[in-house]
């Protein structure tokens, strides 16, 4: 094992030293490339930086100097907005969410890549097309609807759609099916046609077609659109905040806002807490990269 | 930024600048925005809904914006106090200061809560006017400790009052006591007076007045006190609610004072939050500052005692120097509240001496509307600032309170800005206000 390595370094080397001379239009690339890698890196570090800093200190010398570090922000971070209730209120709308929204996305998309009939097309186009509407636009009906769609009490205490995890997550399952019903069609009309050929002299009904044939072989690009779901469900901030009232349900983005002060925001705070609700994303963006970056361009080409 | 067509329409889009308060640069700030310019606003635009029936339970709930620790503190006590009393059991809903005015028309066109925070002045009327907010009148019956401005502020258009002040905080000048001393500074009694210690202070060193206006609305603070110094109360009321014209000699004369006076402000005010201008002040850079109480929140604990103030010297003897800024911040109904028996006996709690004096032991930084409160436990500088606005023949609430939250937002902020950038062209620019004004104030 040793001796193999070793034969093979030289190997591995030589091809380094024939490379090619560097061309300028590489340069300019690399160049392009890394700013626009500072771009997007440098409002995320200058947060960190600012949110371990104290106010007193970055207020006296102001924000382009080095010093006054501290961790008390994050610690106050945490307290004041009450993190730890709102994070718990973001996983009671996600998840179920994410869950919703992958099965009923994969039941349409089983009909429409598997079953040839009239709206084929037309039902696609509709789920599609839906991923079109600005959201916002939707606003007043969606409002208007929800203040007299009643609940039962032992399901929400505004006893209406209107200021309920339900409505949220009714909302959020609606508006992402359309993208998700995209991908998943795609990717099921990929899947070899004989499988199901071969299930149906078995004698499998069309939900075992879909239960026990299909999902199995979804699972990469369930994972990827997963992992994508989670993240813009959990980012989501504008429906939150219009269809909630009662502050103590808000999501983690929307309680954000509870590090404002009226007259005053401490910017090392505000900083504090947006790392703060950004790291569960970080955290499914590094840890899932390679279905995050998959799921964007799966079912782009059909096989 | 497209123009929303109705009234209301305005309202809800619209952070109000000076409750705000907020850093633009804020990282939720743009999101918030969006989604209070294209969500909540549109709403205003549908009917009522349906409210929850009647009953005799023994809880009610309050909506409250008092999202800063130590008002919410203050309002966990205070209800507290009114669960003790009554036996009803409040349920405080709090929702952060700036969201919850982002949001206050599908608020309470949804299923607000029984009783609710708010503004007393124009806003409140809005509210009322729309019949969104319920008739509070025998309420106020029951009240006591209040005086007649404190009365007008909470009263509707048509004569009756829909609003409960708890709190409020005057505007005036602020100044480090111990520079003043060293300096040998004396208060001034008339613009000249201010004139010459401004001039004095430059030759001192100091920046005379500190500014800053970066979130347009501090510099607000000044136009509203000129105005009121220079043409009176009740002009300055008539000018917010658009009945009288932005050209006139009268407004004029306002902007020419202000930019004789501009030379003595602390320049570059565009791209200074007021922090920074309060910064200033407490580090001896600046001579004095006018802005609210708030400016407290700047200096250190062991600072406090050094800092004081005065009210805006007087510009006209005829107009005298007694009116003033001096928002106010209280409570009002629901329109359907669950229980509107319970409601008022909360609302008559929070007005009345017992839940001031709980206030007053707990939050040093406001001070209380109810005159009846037992007021020992005030700071010097919360003792002067109460006698200050007791004194005052008027209370203004401050230009974005007093006027269309539209008008002082898309108008206002950026025509003040301009003045400050280019005090030249006065003329131009109030026309250009006025021409403005015409396109909003349809109604």
């Amino acid at each position: 094992m040793s001796t193999a390595t070793l034969t093979r370094e030289p190997a591995a080397a030589a091809p380094a030293g024939r490379r090619k001379p560097v061309r300028p239009a590489r340069v300019a690339l690399h160049l392009f490339l890394g700013a626009v890698a500072v771009g997007w890196l440098f409002p995320i570090l200058w947060a960190v930086l600012t949110s371990l800093r104290s106010y007193q200190y970055t207020a006296a010398n102001g924000y382009v100097s080095l010093g006054g570090w501290t961790f008390d922000n994050y610690v106050t971070a945490w307290r004041t907005a009450e993190f730890g209730k709102h994070f718990l209120n973001s996983v009671y709308i996600t998840v179920p969410a994410v869950l919703l929204t992958l099965f009923l996305a994969s039941c349409v998309a089983f009909v429409i890549a598997r079953f040839s009939w009239k709206l084929n097309i037309v039902l696609l186009g509709l789920f599609t097309a839906a991923n079109l509407l600005p959201q916002q636009a939707l606003l007043i009906p969606l409002f208007r609807l929800f203040t007299q769609v009643p609940l039962p009490e032992f399901m929400s205490d505004s006893e209406v759609l209107y200021d309920s995890y339900w409505g949220l997550i009714l909302v959020n399952v609606a508006f992402q099916c359309g993208f998700c019903v995209f991908v998943l069609s795609n990717y099921m009309k990929a899947l070899p046609h004989e499988l199901y050929e071969a299930a149906m002299v078995d004698g499998a009904s069309v939900w075992r077609q879909y239960w026990q044939v299909t999902m199995p072989l979804c699972r990469p690009a369930l994972a990827a659109l997963a992992t994508l779901e989670v993240t813009w469900i959990y980012n989501e901030f504008f429906w939150a905040t219009v269809l909630m009232r009662t502050g103590d349900k808000f999501p983690v983005t929307s309680s954000l806002n509870n590090l404002r002060g009226e007259f005053f925001t401490d910017n090392n705070l505000v900083s504090a807490g947006s790392v703060l609700v950004a790291i569960p994303t970080l955290v499914i963006f590094f840890l899932l990269q390679k279905q995050f970056v998959r799921g964007l361009t799966l079912g782009a080409s059909k096989g | 930024m497209s123009r929303p067509r109705s009234q209301a329409e305005y309202l809800a889009r619209l952070v109000p600048p000076s409750v705000a308060g907020l850093n633009r640069r804020s990282l939720l700030a743009g999101a918030a925005g969006t989604g209070a310019l294209l969500g909540t606003g549109l709403l205003a635009g549908c009917g009522d809904s349906g409210s929850g029936s009647g009953s005799d339970s023994k809880t009610v709930s309050v909506g409250s914006n008092q999202s800063d620790p130590k008002p919410k503190d203050v309002i966990a006590k205070v209800m507290a106090g009114f669960q003790t009393a009554s036996g009803i059991q409040p349920a405080v809903n709090t929702v952060d200061h700036n969201t919850f005015q982002e949001n206050i028309n599908n608020y309470l066109q949804g299923k607000p809560d029984d009783v609710f925070m708010w503004f007393a002045g124009y806003r409140m009327r809005f509210f009322a006017a729309k019949g969104l907010a319920g008739d509070v009148s025998d309420v106020w019956g029951k009240l006591s400790g209040y005086s007649d401005a404190f009365k007008k502020a909470s009263t509707g258009d048509d004569g009756k009052q829909y609003f409960v002040p708890a709190s409020y905080y005057p505007w005036a000048v602020f100044y480090r006591k111990s520079v003043w001393q060293q300096r040998g500074y004396q208060v001034p009694k008339t613009l000249d007076e201010l004139n010459i210690l401004g001039a004095q202070m430059k030759k001192d060193g100091l920046n005379p007045i500190a500014f800053a206006d970066k979130d347009g609305w501090p510099a607000m603070g000044t136009f509203d006190i000129l105005n009121l110094r220079i043409n009176g109360y009740q002009f300055h009321i008539d000018l917010m609610a658009g009945k009288e014209a932005w050209t006139s000699d009268k407004v004029k004369k306002v902007f020419d004072a202000w930019a004789g006076l501009l030379p003595l402000h602390q320049p570059d005010a565009l791209g200074r939050t007021w922090q920074e201008a309060a910064q200033s002040l407490q580090q001896k850079k600046s001579g004095m500052y006018l802005l609210g109480l708030f400016v407290a929140q700047q200096f250190n604990n062991d600072e406090q005692d050094d800092l004081d103030f005065f009210t805006f010297p007087e510009i006209d003897s005829t107009i005298g120097a007694k009116a003033l800024d001096a928002p106010i911040d209280g409570y009002m109904m629901a329109r359907k509240p669950k229980s509107e028996a319970n409601a008022k006996k909360l609302l008559e709690y929070v007005g009345s001496k017992d839940a001031a004096n709980i206030t007053v032991k707990n939050d040093p930084s406001t001070l209380v509307a109810n005159t009846g409160a037992d007021t020992s436990g005030y700071t010097a500088l919360q003792k002067k600032a109460a006698d200050l606005v007791g004194s005052a023949t008027e209370i203004a609430q401050f230009l974005d309170r007093d006027t269309r939250p539209d008008f002082a937002s898309t108008v206002i902020i950026p025509a003040l800005q301009q003045f400050i950038k280019n005090p030249k062209d006065i003329g131009g620019l109030l026309t250009s206000i006025e021409n403005q004004k015409k396109s909003i104030f349809t109604d």
